[in-house]
């Protein structure tokens, strides 16, 4: 032990190396006792979801030839096919405006440094019902009120859209500086027109940023919706699958893959420009003092 | 001396160019609503209908939580599972593609673009299309729904987790390297101490995530709760539907609770061990 590397290490009673290997030694039991309650966890849960290594391989198995009767696709119900999809994106395009616009005031009036208590917080619970309440729990509800159709798919999207938007932009404008809307309210200006030159304009590009990611949203849930009985092209693709019509069903998959491609596309495009909008400026300017300092 | 100011850039102009904008997508989408039958009428409905409906929605029927809850409580259990079972096999699937979609771990850049287009396949597939080919597969149950939901995490957390991986501190790396490391204990000591902290904290956000996406999955056929509650629906028992949604709303509360208090603990832990 006398050429040990470390030789405070082997006497033990050195408080620093004592304290390092009391830590030590509590952080390896607790990363045991963490790996023990995930394995632990893993193994009750896949119990009950009735994990099946055999039958997932059987799967495999079954699955493939079930695939081949997917290919090839059934171009002659392509033209009977845009129409639904035409439906599924003006659903979520109009369920999206509906709740950029309906957000505004709901936000407005569950921000804790504009609305009265009582106002704020049923906002505030209404908000979090909307959030906590899945779509298709919704749309299950709204089938029973207003029958089949798109009518109760845009009801659902919609109220989903504002209590997601009003949740964000709440949360956006709690965090607005107060002095700046003192400042304004300084002027002279009433409550509105705080909230229409102080708060409006610096919400505004989060919100359509927001409001784009939700379009996108919106048309992945358009789809599950209308599965569940809302119509448009998710409706198809279930119809297909349920009647075997296999190479239907791989048409409205295809259409919607390029429908939900197209509008992320977009709406990356779009967001990027709104939040880019600022950041140029910035950027110019940058540019141009520095190009003065050169000089 | 004044400076050029192009007409476009005048406020007069500029408020003509948005105000024509939003007339002109006004008029398409209400052109496209007129093409698609979306008119006001269709909202239409029987006021003593109504009336009816409500009655047979309310009071929901609260005695299923006590009487014969036993299958009730497991499909919560089902629903809960499915989502947890799906975050941490996906988590860990989602890890491991991520060190090989990075680009500062990754074993070849071929790998990487291969990996890479993977996910984004994974991230853009509805998950009602994953869902209705693997029922086929795998047959109707709780498995299918995890299968799907754990697609969706991978492909979401993957490309979230190399985006990570490629923002750490290249030093750290280095200097373990200088010391002769390997590319595994490079990952293991500088990389992975880096990006745990957040990759564990994000895990907790997609468990919320699944259990969200799990009830959908559960009507089509996938188990849990959502499976009890379109059967309840298809039977027209509404006050057990509504029964069931006050129990889903709470669920999703509850869990979101438990999760932004745990991801919170996790995020700030690092700060307060060293103090």
């Amino acid at each position: 032990m006398a050429t040990s590397l470390f030789p405070s290490a082997t006497a033990a009673v050195e408080p620093p190396f004592l304290e390092w290997r009391t830590r030590l030694v509590r952080q390896r039991w607790r990363q045991v006792a963490t790996g023990g309650t995930i394995a632990l966890l893993v193994a009750i849960t896949a119990w009950r979801c009735q994990v099946n290594l055999a039958s997932f391989l059987l799967g495999i198995d079954k699955g493939v030839p079930i695939f081949g009767l997917f290919f090839p696709p059934d171009w002659a119900s392509l033209p009977s096919m845009l129409k639904p999809m035409l439906v599924t994106l003006v659903l979520a395009m109009i369920a999206t405006i509906l709740g950029i616009v309906l957000s505004v005031p709901c936000a407005l009036g569950a921000s804790s440094n504009l609305a009265p208590t009582p106002i704020r917080l049923i906002l505030r619970f209404f908000i979090a019902l909307e959030r906590g309440l899945p779509e298709v729990v919704q749309i299950l509800i709204l089938v029973a009120v207003f029958g089949l159709g798109v009518i109760p798919a845009l009801i659902a999207l919609s109220l989903s859209s504002i209590g997601m938007l009003a949740k964000l932009l709440a949360d956006a404008i709690e965090e607005i500086d107060p002095n700046m809307l003192e400042a304004v309210a300084g002027t002279g200006a009433t409550t509105i027109q705080v909230i229409r030159y102080a708060i409006i304009p610096h919400i505004l590009p989060a919100l359509l940023a927001n409001g784009l990611f939700r379009f996108e949203f919106n048309v992945r849930a358009g789809v599950i919706l209308g599965a569940i009985g809302g119509g448009g092209i998710g409706y198809i693709m279930r119809s297909d699958m349920l009647t075997l019509d296999y190479q239907a069903a791989c048409m409205a998959t295809l259409l919607t893959l390029s429908m939900v491609f197209a509008t992320e596309r977009l709406s990356d495009f779009l967001r990027a420009r709104i939040l880019d909008g600022g950041q140029m400026r910035r950027g110019r300017q940058r540019r141009s003092i520095a190009g003065a300092a050169a000089q | 001396m004044t400076p050029a100011m192009p007409n476009s850039a005048l406020p007069s102009r500029k408020l003509l160019t948005s105000a024509l904008s939003l007339v002109a997508t006004l008029a398409l989408l209400l052109a496209l609503c007129w093409y698609l039958d979306l008119t006001p009428s269709s909202f239409e409905m029987d006021g003593s209908f109504l009336f009816d409906l409500t009655q047979q929605f309310f009071p929901p029927r609260f005695s299923l939580y006590w009487n014969h809850s036993s299958l009730l409580w497991l499909s919560v259990l089902d629903t809960l599972s499915m989502a947890f079972l799906a975050t941490v096999c996906g988590g860990a699937i989602a890890m491991a593609l991520a060190f090989l979609a990075a680009s500062n771990t990754t074993p070849h850049p071929v790998v990487r673009l291969a990996v890479r287009s993977l996910l984004v396949m994974q991230r853009s597939i509805p998950q009602l299309i994953v869902v209705l080919v693997l029922l086929l597969a795998v047959g109707i149950g709780p498995f299918a729904a995890v299968l799907t939901l754990l697609i969706g995490s991978v492909g979401m957390f993957g490309k979230f987790f190399a985006d990570a991986i490629e923002q750490v501190d290249k030093g750290t790396s280095e200097s373990v390297q200088s010391l002769g490391s390997t590319k595994l204990q490079t990952i293991r000591y500088a990389i992975l101490p880096q990006v745990l902290p957040s990759f564990v904290a994000n895990l907790f956000y997609a468990f919320d995530n699944n259990l969200r996406a799990a009830i959908p999955l559960g009507v089509f056929g996938g188990g849990g709760i959502g499976f009890q509650l379109a059967v309840a629906h298809d039977l027209l028992h509404y006050h057990d539907v509504m029964a069931y949604t006050l129990l889903i709303i709470v669920m999703i509360a509850v869990m979101e609770r438990v999760s932004d208090w745990v991801r919170r603990g996790i995020i700030t832990q690092p700060a307060s061990s060293h103090a």
